[in-house]
């Protein structure tokens, strides 16, 4: 009769094969580690981060992802700045499922690391463990001259909420690499009425980057800055329209009843999204005046922005 | 990949007798990459459909059933990249 | 391996879980957590690791109460309306309150939600109704991380066996379940205080257009066995003829996720690339709208990303071809279909029972109870309505917390050992035959008969030759059905209960004399909704041998729907006649 449970073996038993001279048989012994979910692995497989073999060492820092703490957090550390690609690699994802506070010491020691892929990883594990320590190496790393290194490096200090680094984040807005600025004007949405924050979110409404003029947009939604209006009513009229319907949707956030007339004139753009986001910021204005223009539109063409147009004028 | 669907030789005093039924294989294995003959089963234990098998005679593993929903676990978990699936046949 | 092996083995344990898909490791680990002394089984058909509905993770929470974006009210007002009123709204309220919990609980085993810039849940706003959508970018990991917690809490976990009938006690009472080895036949006596069936949906009930028996919309291990077990166990079923049928990718036949796309700006559309979607809520009556359009002149159906920015596409992408049906982008390679040139044509789903997306399921209340003193019920196979993952976990742990407590004051209830002996006979039947028909030929035409007879719209003369036409395939199988190895046997087993939901969903969608919920339950020859006389449940239970259908009332509402929401889907329909 096979066994009805699942066993998973010894840790000490398993760990046994690590000794082995073929490097597979060593590679399904981490395999068998990590499987037992025990915390008793974790020595034998902080000790495989160091294994001769590149497909081990992989197999190891995977396997480490599974675990947490500080050892973990040495190993991987250790891990992410192995000359084989595939294990640094593994290493640096792995590096991203820390949770635990004790591995943050680890990952402190490679903030400045040469390797800018290593400083990438590092950054985006410190991002989740959400440690006070990290904050000034992050706004270090602003200056840093990778723009991956730069993203990660917001991250860190949006995670973390802080409003004296408002000016830090203001500033890599203005960064010269597009992805470092969507991500400062992300991370400006915590921001939560701050006129400078709005100024600086609405100066990126005019970016170069499409996805940035989106990312500006909502942002001032979150913002809830009144002030940032006019920035949006100018969006609206930006050239492609995924912009324009995020300007519509945070203008509908901001109640802003000075730009009632420039949302009536979307109520008949070509694009159905965009008289449907229309109609929707109209609703949320609520003003009696849009009751006329979103009459016009009860019969359109598109079920969404009729829809839309009935649960707006209910609202009025 | 094709196999036969049957193990058996059909009874030939059956009164329904059963057929070798061809068929394609929707996964595949590349045996030089799989591990299995060192002990590995990852792709075989992963399987919701269990239409893996190690083959006796390889040491490699197979798909032995046509029964798949080409969900993937076997190629994704594979840890040596041995396992490809491939969208079956009737609904490419 | 898979050789037939006489053998017999039993074990006792407080609660037992049957199913270890989602709902079942939440009941597990949260039975454990309540009472740590408890002997705690979970039971699987295939492997914890990857089994089950997110087998391979997913996408993303479609109905995540997040506090600042909905509220228990307004979600459980929308389930109430989605389903045309026939809601008990205790358990909705009670998922609805506690999700949140249980998102920050999965949060903290290692589930990625995504986060925006700030560390907050990027919780996306789809339409002005309620704001549900929770993206998982990284949902490929969630079955490792729940496993991870399984052996941690030292559930006995048992891989490849299949439950096939649960065991009572002297007053009806649950006593345990019986389960085959799906590799070796052996069989395994599980005596327990409580039993939770996660058993998923019965989504091997139709078969899909492509032929090909597991090309399902569900995962095709989720054979309606959780339902059949149920049923013989004298446990009602409401609302079975509420079918699930799902919008998704033609002959890929899985889904196309609009909800993930939605928020990126994609939608569905007919073949002149213009929305028709009336309704607001995903619901019967919004695949009545899908299936009209794909009838009409104007079909077929396509989902339109080709308005989208390539950028965005990319990131659509990256979620739709790597979290839970990832083969979609092999899928639209083989045919050249790139979302940024093409729209991607649509089709609807095979019917199937399954509470996740629709409402046909196992009965039970705000506890999780099934109507069997002692059985649990949660996930796609109980009757909570359109609990999609987020209400398995949720409901799951909700189980899982009543039974432990529930066995903690009971002593193991005794079985007759005659029960164990017929089943033994009845699952060995195909074994011991040399020669018949095989399982797979059995189950294709099950399968196509309910194509035929039983899938909407539904005809009362077809569903009538429909069970004629299906007695004859039970005959076949109690009688011819062969299974020359353990694997076979599985398949043959899986067969049964296939054909014991076609049983049931033909009973209860003749029992309805009324159309209710759009297109899951249209009936031809009564096409009006009929208030007066079929607002409530229909409960389909086993007495005396037979199957029987019965009324339920609809609990009274704890959260009132004014009569204005209550008639928006009429509403929608007259505009659909006019």
């Amino acid at each position: 009769m096979s066994e009805p449970f699942e066993a998973f073996g010894d840790v000490e038993d398993l760990a046994a094969d690590l000794a082995s001279p073929d490097a597979t048989v060593r590679r399904l012994a981490v395999m068998a580690l990590a499987e037992t979910s025990d915390w008793q692995a974790v020595p034998h497989l902080v000790a495989a981060i160091a294994d001769a073999a590149p497909e081990v060492r992989e197999q190891a820092a995977r396997a480490l992802g599974e675990f947490d703490g500080r050892a973990v957090g040495e190993a991987l550390a250790r891990a992410v700045t192995d000359s084989v690609a595939a294990v640094a690699a593994a290493a640096a994802e792995s590096l991203a499922e820390l949770r635990d506070a004790d591995a943050g010491g680890a990952l402190l020691a490679l903030v400045a690391h040469p390797s800018p892929f290593v400083r990438t990883a590092i950054l985006r594990g410190l991002k989740a463990l959400q440690i006070e320590a990290s904050l000034q190496p992050a706004i270090t790393a602003l200056s840093d001259v990778e723009p991956a290194v730069r993203v990660q490096a917001v991250g860190v200090i949006g995670y973390l909420k802080r409003q004296e680094t408002l000016p830090a984040l203001i500033g890599a807005a203005r960064d010269g690499s597009a992805e470092v600025r969507l991500a400062a004007v992300k991370a400006l949405s915590f921001a939560d009425q701050s006129a400078e924050a709005a100024a600086a979110v609405s100066a990126a409404l005019k970016d170069a980057a499409w996805e940035v003029r989106a990312a500006a947009a909502e942002t001032l939604g979150r913002l809830g800055v009144s002030s940032a209006s006019p920035a949006l009513v100018a969006a609206l009229a930006d050239e492609l329209w995924q912009v324009r319907q995020k300007a519509l949707q945070n203008l509908g956030r901001l109640r802003a009843r000075e730009a009632l007339p420039a949302i009536i004139a979307l109520l008949g753009d070509d694009n159905p999204s965009l008289r449907k986001d229309a109609a929707a910021a109209l609703g949320e204005i609520a003003d009696p005046a849009s009751r006329e223009a979103l009459a016009t539109r009860a019969q359109d063409a598109d079920p969404d922005v009729r829809k839309t147009v009935a649960w707006a004028l209910g609202r009025l | 990949m094709i196999a036969s669907a049957s193990a058996k030789a059909p009874n030939e005093e059956a009164r329904l007798p059963i057929a070798y039924t061809p068929t394609t294989l929707p996964v595949v294995v590349d045996e030089a990459k799989c591990i299995a003959d060192k002990g590995c089963t990852v792709c075989v234990d992963v399987c919701p459909l269990d239409v893996l098998r190690i083959s006796d005679l390889t040491g490699k593993a197979y798909m032995k059933y046509d029964e798949c929903w080409y969900c993937m676990p076997c190629e994704t978990d594979c840890p040596t990249g041995a396992v490809t699936v491939n969208i079956p046949y009737l609904l490419r | 391996m898979d050789d037939i092996t006489d053998g017999l083995t039993e074990v006792s344990c407080d609660i037992l879980v049957i199913g270890g898909g989602t709902a079942g490791p939440m009941a597990a680990y949260k039975a454990k957590r309540r009472n740590p002394q408890a002997r705690v089984v979970l039971l699987e058909k295939a492997n914890v690791k990857r089994s089950g509905a997110i087998a391979m993770g997913m996408d993303g929470l479609n109905n995540a109460v997040v506090p600042g974006y909905a509220t228990p009210e307004q979600y459980t007002k929308e389930i109430t309306i989605a389903n045309d009123g026939i809601c008990d709204q205790a358990p909705v309220f009670k998922y609805a309150s506690r999700c949140f919990d249980i998102i920050q609980e999965l949060d903290s085993f290692g589930i990625r939600f995504q986060k925006t810039e700030n560390g907050d849940y990027d919780v996306k706003k789809v339409h002005h109704l309620g704001t549900y959508v929770l993206p998982m970018p990284n949902g490929d990991t969630v079955k490792r991380a729940l496993y991870r917690q399984l052996r941690r809490e030292q559930i006995l976990i048992s891989n490849r066996y299949m439950a096939t009938r649960l065991l009572t006690g002297r007053d009806g009472e649950i006593a345990g379940a019986i389960a085959v080895n799906t590799r070796t036949a052996e069989f395994l006596v599980l005596r327990a205080k409580a039993v939770i069936l996660c058993a998923g949906a019965a989504g091997r009930l139709g078969l899909p257009q492509s032929g090909y028996l597991w090309g399902t919309y569900e995962n095709a291990t989720n054979s309606g066995d959780g339902y059949a077990m149920a049923y013989h166990a004298g446990a009602g079923l409401a609302n079975l003829e509420c079918y699930q049928i799902n919008p998704l990718i033609k002959d890929y036949n899985g889904p196309a996720c609009a909800y993930v796309a939605g928020p990126f700006g994609a939608y569905t559309t007919n073949s002149e690339g213009r929305r028709f979607i009336e309704c607001d809520y995903w619901s019967g009556q919004m695949m009545q709208e899908f299936y009209s359009e794909l009838q009409s002149g104007k079909g077929p159906v396509f989902l339109k990303l080709n308005h989208l920015h390539s950028d965005t596409i990319g990131k659509i992408e990256a979620i739709l071809h790597t979290v839970e049906r990832p083969s979609r982008g092999r899928f639209h390679e083989n045919r050249g279909t790139d979302y940024r040139e093409r729209m991607v044509e649509m089709h609807i789903s095979e019917i199937g029972f399954c509470s996740g997306h629709s409402a046909s399921g196992v009965f039970v209340d705000e506890f999780a109870r099934t109507t069997v003193t002692g059985l649990y019920a949660a996930g796609d196979m109980a009757s909570v309505p359109h609990n999609y993952m987020l209400g398995a976990f949720t409901n799951g742990a909700v189980a899982g917390e009543h039974a432990a407590e529930f066995a903690a004051g009971r002593d193991l209830p005794d079985y007759d050992p005659s029960d164990v002996e017929q089943e033994r006979a009845r699952v060995l039947a195909p074994t011991r035959r040399d020669d018949g028909i095989p399982p797979n030929q059995i189950e294709y035409k099950a399968r196509r008969m309910v194509n035929d007879y039983l899938q909407p719209p539904k005809v009362t003369a077809k569903m009538k030759l429909g069970q004629e036409r299906l007695a004859e395939v039970r005959e076949d199988l109690e009688g011819a059905m062969v299974a020359r190895d353990a694997h076979e046997l599985l398949r043959s087993l899986e067969v049964a209960s296939i054909l014991d939901c076609a049983d049931m969903a033909a009973a209860a969608s003749l029992f309805r004399t009324e159309s209710r919920w759009g297109l899951y339950h249209y009936r031809v020859d009564h096409p009006e909704k009929n208030d007066a006389d079929w607002f409530c449940h229909s409960i389909l239970r086993k007495q005396d041998g037979r199957m029987m259908l019965e009324k339920r009332p609809v609990a009274p509402y704890i959260v009132p729907i004014e009569d204005e929401e209550r008639s928006a889907y009429d509403r929608q329909r007259i505009r659909e006649s006019a």
